[in-house]
C-alpha cells in the first residue's frame, strides 16, 4: 500500500479568523497542486471520532488550524505534532471523544492511522472566532500573505515538494 | 540548549462553561449563573443572500449537527418557494436523517454517556472515556462501535454525497436520488445497524439496569425537573425526527399544545437575561414566569427523553417494545429523570434503524421524481426538525427576487437553556451548603447533568479528555471565595 498524506484545513470559512486554516489549505493546494499520494481536504470542521475517520488509511497528516494563547500576537504560529497536542481550537468538541482518545481507539481497533509524530499541526494565533463574517480581522488579513509564505515553506519541506 | 515552549490556549478560559454560585451569609446556595460564549450574528449574516443558498450556508453554523441545520433550512426554503417538494424527496431526506441520527447517537452514547455508567461516575477523569469503556467491556466493542458509525456514515455518503457540509437538499427536493445499485449496498448495512441497536440496548440492560446504584442515580437525586416536554410527532403522536407537528406535554402527561411549524411564533417566545447571550425560550401563551418548576411553569425541555415523553407510541414495532420497557422500568410516562435521556437515545436508535429498513423496502425509494424546480416565490417558510439535541426551528422570509430579508433560528440547545440553568442550581444546592465544602466532585456531578442534555453551544466550547472545561466560581458577600477549575 503506498504512503498517503492528507492535508486538512480546519475551521469555519465564515467565522472571521476561524477561516485561517481553511484559507491556508486552499491557497497551498493551489500552490502545490496534487503531488502523488497527497489528498487535500481544504475545509474540515470535524473533530474527535469524525476526524479519526478522515485520517483513516493515511500515514501522514498536515493540519492547518487556529489557536488562541495568552498574550500572543495575532498571526504568530506554532508547529507541533499530535504527540504534543493537549488542546487546540477545533480538534475537539464536547459531543464526541477528543482527538487523542479517538486516535487511541482507532489504533486499538486496528485501523491504519498516522503515528502521532506524523500528524503535523500548524496553529495560527487568531483574534476573533465568535463572529460570523467572510473576512478575517484587519490585522490577520494584513499578516496573511507572510503567514502563507512561512507556513508554505515549512509544509513544502515536509511534503518534499519544491517551493513555488 | 533545549527549550520547552508551553502553549496555553486562552480558549480554555474563554471557551468553556462558567458557573457562578452565589452563597448567602449562612453558606447556602442563593443563586447560580451558567454562562457559555455563543457565536454572534448569523441571523444578520444571511440577510441579503439568495434564499436558496441558506441550506448550504447553515451547515457552517456548527460542525456537530450540520445535517440538522441543512434539513431544517431546506424545509424553510421549500416554504419560501411554495412547498412543491415531491414525496420521494421527503422520503430520501428522512432516510438520510435516520442514518445521521444513528451516527450521532452512537458517538454520544459510547463516547460520552457510557463512561459514566460503565466506568462509574467517580472514576478518574483520565479513564472515564470510551477507552475506559473498552477496557471494561472488551476490545471487540470498540471495533463494533467504529464499524457501526462507519456504516451510518457510509449510508449518508451514498444518499447525500457527503456527510459534512451537505449540498444535497435543494429548493423542491434533493440533487440526486438513490439508484437500485446503491440501495443494494445500503441494505446489508441497515441490517447490521439494526443488530447494533439491539446490542446497545442489551449492553444498557446489563451494565446500567443491572446495577441498582445506577438506576438510583437516574431516578433519584437532583437530576429531575418538574418542567414540560417538547418534541416533533407524526399524525399518530409517534416521534418523527424530520417532519410533523411540535407537541408539548406537561410533566403529568397532559397535552399543552400542538402546532404546525408555521405556527411556532404563536406558541414559543424567547426571554432575554442581561448576563448571557443565549436566550431562554418559553411557552408564549403562559408568559415568562422565571426559572420555576411546577405545573404552571412556562419552561420546557427538548431532549431525546422529551421526544419520548410527548409521544403516545413509537413509529415502529421493536422501538415500541423498547419504549414500553423503558417507561415501565422508570415508573411510567412522562419521566422527569433527566439522565434517562441516555436510554431514550438508544430507544430512538431502534426506530431509526427500523425506519431505514422500511425505506429500503419501499419500492418507490429508487424513483426518479426527487425534485421539482419551484415555479413561484411565496416569501416565507418555517422548517422544524428534531436535531439530536432538541427541536430545531428555522424561519426565513425573502423578497420577490428570492433574497433573504430575515432569518430566525431557535436551536436545540437554546430550548434547553433554562432547564440546564435550573438543574445546575439544583445540583449546586444539593452539594454545597454549610459544612459541605465544594470540591472537584461538584464538577463531576454538574457535568453529568449537562451531558444528559448533550448541549451544543455552537461549537464555542472545547473539551479536555473526557470532560467539558468548566470553571465554578463561588461568591459570598460580593467577593469570590473560591474558584474550582477543571480542564482550564
Amino acid at each position: 500500500m503506498s504512503a498517503q498524506t492528507v492535508i486538512l484545513g480546519m475551521g469555519n470559512p465564515i467565522l472571521t479568523d476561524d477561516a485561517v486554516g481553511v484559507r491556508l489549505a486552499r491557497d497551498l493546494h493551489r500552490r502545490f497542486g496534487d503531488p502523488p499520494g497527497v489528498r487535500w481536504l481544504e475545509e474540515c470542521s470535524v473533530g474527535g471520532l469524525n476526524l479519526m475517520d478522515v485520517l483513516a488509511d493515511c500515514d501522514r497528516a498536515l493540519v492547518f488550524d487556529s489557536i488562541r494563547t495568552r498574550d500572543a500576537l495575532p498571526g504568530a504560529w506554532h508547529r507541533f505534532t499530535a504527540g504534543d497536542l493537549r488542546e487546540t481550537m477545533n480538534l475537539r468538541n464536547v459531543h464526541d471523544a477528543n482527538f487523542a482518545t479517538a486516535l487511541a481507539l482507532g489504533r486499538l481497533a486496528g485501523l491504519r492511522l498516522p503515528a502521532d509524530a506524523e500528524i503535523h499541526i500548524f496553529a495560527v494565533e487568531i483574534v476573533d472566532n465568535l463572529t460570523f463574517g467572510e473576512r478575517m480581522t484587519e490585522g490577520m488579513e494584513a499578516r496573511y500573505p507572510a503567514l502563507l509564505s512561512e507556513i508554505g515553506e515549512e509544509a513544502a519541506r515536509i511534503l518534499g515538494v519544491a517551493k513555488q | 540548549m533545549a527549550r520547552t515552549i508551553h502553549i496555553d490556549p486562552i480558549t480554555r478560559l474563554e471557551g468553556h462553561g462558567k458557573i457562578t454560585i452565589f452563597l448567602d451569609d449562612a453558606g447556602e446556595v442563593k443563586d447560580t449563573y451558567f454562562q457559555i460564549p455563543e457565536l454572534r450574528g448569523f441571523e444578520r449574516f444571511v440577510v441579503g443572500r439568495p434564499i436558496e443558498e441558506l441550506p448550504r450556508i447553515v451547515t457552517r453554523i456548527c460542525g456537530v449537527c450540520p445535517a440538522s441545520h441543512h434539513m431544517a433550512s431546506a424545509k424553510a426554503v421549500d416554504g419560501c418557494f411554495g412547498n412543491e417538494c415531491p414525496p420521494l424527496a421527503h422520503k430520501l431526506r428522512d432516510m438520510y436523517y435516520h442514518a445521521h441520527y444513528i451516527h450521532s447517537h452512537i458517538a454520544h452514547f459510547y463516547a460520552l454517556a457510557a463512561p459514566d455508567f460503565v466506568c462509574g461516575p467517580d472514576a478518574e477523569p483520565a479513564t472515564r472515556n470510551i477507552l475506559g469503556v473498552v477496557a471494561k467491556v472488551g476490545l471487540e466493542i470498540g471495533g463494533s462501535v467504529l464499524a457501526a458509525r462507519a456504516m451510518a456514515q457510509e449510508i449518508q455518503s451514498i444518499l447525500g454525497g457527503r456527510t459534512t457540509h451537505l449540498v444535497w437538499c435543494l429548493p423542491g427536493g434533493v440533487s440526486k436520488g438513490l439508484t437500485p445499485e446503491e440501495l443494494e449496498k445500503i441494505k446489508p448495512m441497515v441490517a447490521k445497524l439494526y443488530d447494533f441497536t439491539q446490542f446497545s440496548l442489551q449492553l444498557f440492560r446489563d451494565v446500567v439496569l443491572g446495577n441498582p446504584a445506577y438506576v438510583e442515580l437516574i431516578l433519584k437525586g437532583p437530576y429531575t425537573l418538574d418542567v414540560h416536554n417538547m418534541g416533533l410527532v407524526d399524525a399518530d403522536n409517534a416521534p418523527n425526527f424530520y417532519d410533523g407537528k411540535v407537541r408539548v406535554v406537561d410533566f403529568e402527561g397532559r397535552e399543552i399544545c400542538k402546532y404546525a411549524p408555521h405556527e411556532y411564533s404563536m406558541y414559543i417566545a424567547e426571554h432575554v437575561e442581561p448576563w448571557t447571550y443565549l436566550k431562554f425560550p418559553f411557552l408564549k401563551q403562559r408568559g415568562w414566569k422565571g426559572f420555576v418548576e411546577g405545573i404552571d411553569s412556562s419552561i420546557y425541555c427538548a431532549t431525546p427523553l422529551s421526544r419520548l415523553n410527548v409521544a403516545d407510541r413509537m413509529a415502529t414495532p421493536r422501538a415500541q417494545e423498547a419504549f414500553e420497557e423503558m417507561f415501565s422500568t422508570l415508573g411510567g410516562r412522562p419521566c422527569k429523570a433527566l439522565m434517562a435521556a441516555h436510554w431514550a437515545r438508544l430507544v430512538e436508535m431502534v426506530q431509526n434503524a427500523e425506519m431505514l429498513q422500511k425505506h429500503c423496502a419501499d419500492p418507490e425509494i429508487t424513483g426518479t421524481r426527487y425534485r421539482v424546480v419551484p415555479q413561484r416565490i411565496t416569501g416565507e417558510g418555517v422548517g422544524i426538525v428534531e436535531a439530536m439535541r432538541g427541536t430545531l426551528t428555522h424561519h426565513y422570509t425573502c423578497d420577490d427576487e428570492g433574497i433573504c430579508t430575515s432569518a430566525n433560528l431557535i436551536v436545540g440547545t437554546t430550548n434547553n437553556n433554562a432547564p440546564i440553568h435550573m438543574v445546575t442550581k439544583k445540583v449546586a444546592k444539593s452539594l454545597i451548603g454549610p459544612g459541605k465544602e465544594p470540591d472537584q466532585g461538584i464538577l463531576n456531578r454538574i457535568e453529568m447533568a449537562f451531558r444528559a442534555f448533550d448541549p451544543c453551544y455552537s461549537c464555542a466550547t472545547h473539551s479536555l479528555p473526557g470532560q467539558m472545561p468548566l470553571e465554578v466560581e463561588i461568591v459570598q458577600g460580593g467577593q469570590p471565595v473560591r474558584t474550582i477549575r477543571r480542564g482550564c
